[in-house]
């Protein structure tokens, strides 16, 4: 039960009533006896809260950034009215609003309550009940009773960087030689012959071809396909930080490196679906976070995201030994590793540069790393000492990247280090790379 | 959040060109102090934290102080024996000590009883500072004859019972018109004030404002304006005679002059819980339940509270900002110009078209040839030795930023 304001208005209003009363004393017990009776009479005449069914239909999943209605039907199946009000709970970060509204179902009839979640973080968020608040005829007390009505709402990856798919995509049918451009590379695979016009590149004239017909014959070429790119999210500590301005909420403590991450992964994926290679994920700290294995081209993304969503920076290192592990258990051809991960020193050189000569000898390594636009901008300062000595550290830091990104350059490993902003369509660029240079 | 590599000084790629005896990076050079910033605040900045505290203090102890000194009871008071102002009545108090009558001020009711003897004239003035009843009552258990200079209706009932109080006239010279010997002999006086009405047996002067009788084998005097025994009008018609004439008619005068309104002891006061009625204290009782209801009302809440497991807010940019502080502390110079130069070398050195193994002559010839600056200014800024102080690395920082920006735009 719950009382409304309106009891202790009641209250304080009759305590003029003992001012002037001849038996004051009387008169306060009389009244308050009164006021509990009154408040009894209402609580049973109040709509009851219990039999009241609740259906839940709405969107399961939202992208992060939109917002989603939530839609209650609260059927009355009692006798009595139902009127108050309700709350639809949901975790603070769902962003339920309004909290709570008026309610007001007639006996036998159903209505409908909207709720609207904007959530602010990636994950599930799972309803945390309704509760439903009827207040008797007298408005003096009221029922209240809370239903579990069961729903989740998962939260995707906003995929922000899907505005840059366009420009990669055109890129890509350049290499596809169906834009005009003709473009040859190394390890392009000979596709046709055909007449020489005027344009093409001298050099892929076939001149054992133009030998035995009349015309002078050039080949043609086509980027390679059905290759395997398997894209490595590291979900450690080091994808904890935060870097950048978080685009949903535009807090400025940042976005986590692993969202940054998984954002230009997800460009990644989509162009390398288009583009005809197969691409497996994986998500990995100490242990398999997530799996997905050549998902169709048409399902690629979608499933992705399904396996990103619930995905949160564990606080612990790396175990990139187990890493390599299971990336060669998983990739028996050679294929394309696109490793996302933090290029801090310290920890790559414990952990991936022992095992990376492993990894690297079977498999292309490219490793893509999110780098602090706060730390670029601290390197800049030059107006007081206390900025002088943070742009020292600042260049430091950039310094220890620098010569890791060398280090791992001579092994063999692309590295793309950009700012968070960035890293999707240098990521995408730097595959786009490889792929015409033929060295998938 | 991750604990860096141990801060180990960034050493370039290339080794520093160092004269000899010139500071090895991470050993502090015995000629630059190393400055440390003193934890304690000094007194200027205790002075500027605490001045605000101090002068409202200041300024709460002269209030309280003028306060205390306007209001602090003077001598100066109207009709007082011991004021030469002009409203005060020292001049009567020495007329009346030299004709040999004893003059006994008094400030206070229990001071003038203690002072009062049976054949002394209790002499009283102010007395709309006795208004309590209890005061009055006191008063009046002093013996002797009393001379009541303009008393409030409250004193008139207590000291002077059966005298009503008339109209106000004007204050102005007035013939005595009765046959009491004191106003006769006086003659004209400057009389008036309140007129009173006089009872039987009663004798009035000057148009009821100076009325004298006897009550009980004292003779009570009363005036309607005391005026013309302050020190202003003394002098004027008859004033002094008609004063010396009523005030000097006893050897010894306790005058009662208070300052201040007077108070004492509560004693058979009914308390202030006693005055309340029953209702108002059962009404509060009700109030209390009223306030209990509202409480119940705003305490249950629409469903429990939602925890949610929030993530780590960690941001990533700590690390730097830690060891720029550290830096900063420690005035580790030498650390932080040796890696603002490794910074400007490793994007001077690709724009010069050098190779990764160049010596340091060779990247100062390149430079100087390339920006026509002096080889040795430029080793200086690039290689030199770690600055000396604080200004010195701030002057290094903007050099090599204006070197670098001289090989790019070159």
């Amino acid at each position: 039960m719950a009382l409304t304001g309106r009891t202790g208005l009641l209250a304080a209003v009759s305590a003029l009533a003992v001012l002037f009363a001849p038996q004051p004393g009387a008169a306060v017990l009389g009244l308050l006896l009164l006021l509990a009776a009154l408040v009894t009479v209402d609580l049973l005449l109040a709509g009851s809260v219990r039999p009241l069914r609740l259906e839940r239909a709405g969107e399961r999943r939202v992208r992060l950034g939109d917002s989603v209605e939530m839609v209650l039907t609260v059927e009355n199946p009692g006798r009595r009215r139902v009127r108050g009000r309700v709350r639809d709970a949901w975790p603070p970060s769902a962003r339920a609003r309004p909290a709570e509204q008026p309610l007001d179902v007639p006996a036998g009839e159903r209505r409908r309550i909207v709720t609207t979640l904007a959530p602010l973080r990636r994950g599930d968020r799972e309803s945390a009940g309704v509760t439903v608040r009827s207040v008797g005829p007298l408005g003096l007390a009221a029922r209240q009773g809370s239903h579990a009505v069961p729903w989740t709402v998962r939260v995707l990856p906003p995929f922000l960087s899907r505005t840059h798919l366009p420009a990669k995509l055109s890129r890509l049918r350049e290499l596809e030689g169906r834009n005009p451009v003709l473009i040859r590379g190394q390890g392009t695979e000979f596709d046709s012959l055909r007449e020489y016009v005027a344009g093409d590149d001298v050099r892929s004239i076939d001149w054992r071809a133009t030998a035995r017909r009349s015309d002078v014959v050039v080949r043609t070429w086509r980027p390679e396909r059905d290759r395997r790119v398997l894209i490595v999210l590291d979900t450690s500590r080091t994808s904890a930080g935060r870097v950048g301005l978080d685009p949903a909420s535009g807090d400025p403590s940042g976005w986590p490196r692993l969202d940054w991450s998984m954002d230009a992964a997800l460009l990644l994926a989509a162009l390398a679906a288009r583009a005809g290679d197969r691409v497996d994920f994986l998500a990995h700290d100490r242990a398999v976070r997530a799996w997905v294995p050549g998902a169709s081209r048409t399902e690629l993304l979608s499933v992705l995201v399904n396996a990103m969503a619930p995905m949160e920076a564990e606080l612990v290192e790396a175990d990139s030994e187990g890493m390599v592990t299971a990336i060669m258990s998983r990739a028996a051809h050679r294929c394309l590793v696109v490793l996302l991960t933090d290029l801090n020193p310290a920890s790559l050189e414990e952990g991936l540069l022992p095992v990376l000569p492993q990894l690297a000898s079977r498999h292309l390594v490219l490793l893509a790393a999110v780098s602090d636009p706060r730390v670029a901008a601290m390197a800049e300062g030059r107006d007081t000492l206390e900025q002088v000595y943070d742009a020292a550290a600042a260049e430091h830091l950039r310094g220890e990247r620098r010569r890791m990104t060398s280090r791992l350059r001579r092994h063999g490993v692309e590295v793309v280090d950009a700012l968070p902003d960035q890293l999707a369509p240098a990521l995408a660029d730097a595959y786009l790379a490889l792929k015409a240079a033929g060295r998938l | 959040m991750t604990p860096d590599a141990p801060a180990s000084a960034p050493v370039p790629e290339a080794a520093p060109v160092s004269a000899p005896g010139a500071p090895l990076p991470g050993v502090p050079s015995p000629g630059a102090p190393s400055p440390s910033a003193p934890a304690s605040p000094r007194a200027q900045d205790l002075w500027r934290r605490w001045r605000g505290v101090l002068g409202v203090l200041a300024f709460m102890v002269v209030l309280a102080a003028l306060t205390a000194l306007v209001t602090q009871p003077r001598p100066g008071g109207y009709l007082d024996p011991e004021a030469t102002t002009p409203g005060g009545a020292h001049a009567l108090a020495r007329l009346l000590r030299d004709q040999g009558v004893e003059v006994r001020p008094a400030r206070t009711v229990d001071e003038a009883r203690e002072l009062a003897a049976p054949d002394s004239l209790l002499l009283v003035t102010r007395t709309e500072f006795l208004a309590a009843g209890w005061l009055m009552d006191d008063l009046a258990t002093v013996p002797g004859d009393r001379l009541l200079v303009e008393p409030v209706t409250q004193a008139l009932q207590s000291l002077a019972p059966g005298l009503g109080a008339g109209a106000l006239t004007d204050v102005e010279p007035r013939a005595p018109g009765c046959a009491l010997p004191a106003a006769v002999k006086a003659g004209t006086a400057v009389t008036g004030g309140v007129s009173y009405n006089a009872p039987s047996g009663a004798t009035s002067c000057y148009g009821g404002g100076v009325i004298r009788y006897t009550d009980g084998g004292r003779t009570v005097t009363v005036l309607g304006s005391g005026e013309f025994m302050s020190n202003r009008r003394l002098a004027e018609e008859g004033d002094a005679a008609l004063a010396m004439n009523l005030a000097g008619t006893r050897p010894v005068v306790v005058w009662l002059a208070p300052t201040f309104p007077q108070a004492g002891p509560a004693d058979g006061e009914t308390s202030l819980a006693d005055l309340i009625p029953p209702g108002v204290t059962w009404a509060a009782v009700q109030l209390l339940a009223a306030v209990v209801l509202v409480a119940l009302w705003r305490v249950r809440r629409l469903g429990p509270v939602v925890a949610e497991r929030l993530p780590v807010v960690v941001r990533a940019a700590e690390t730097a900002e830690g060891r720029g502080r550290l830096y900063r502390s420690r005035g580790a110079r030498d650390r932080a110009a040796a890696a603002l130069r490794a910074a400007a070398l490793d994007r001077i050195v690709p724009r010069l078209g050098l190779a990764g193994d160049v010596t340091p002559a060779g990247v100062v010839a390149a430079v100087a040839m390339r920006t026509g600056q002096d080889a040795q200014q430029a080793g200086a800024v690039l290689y030199g030795a770690a600055p000396g102080d604080d200004a010195g690395l701030v002057a290094l920082a903007r050099h090599l930023d204006a070197l670098e920006r001289q090989v790019r735009d070159s």
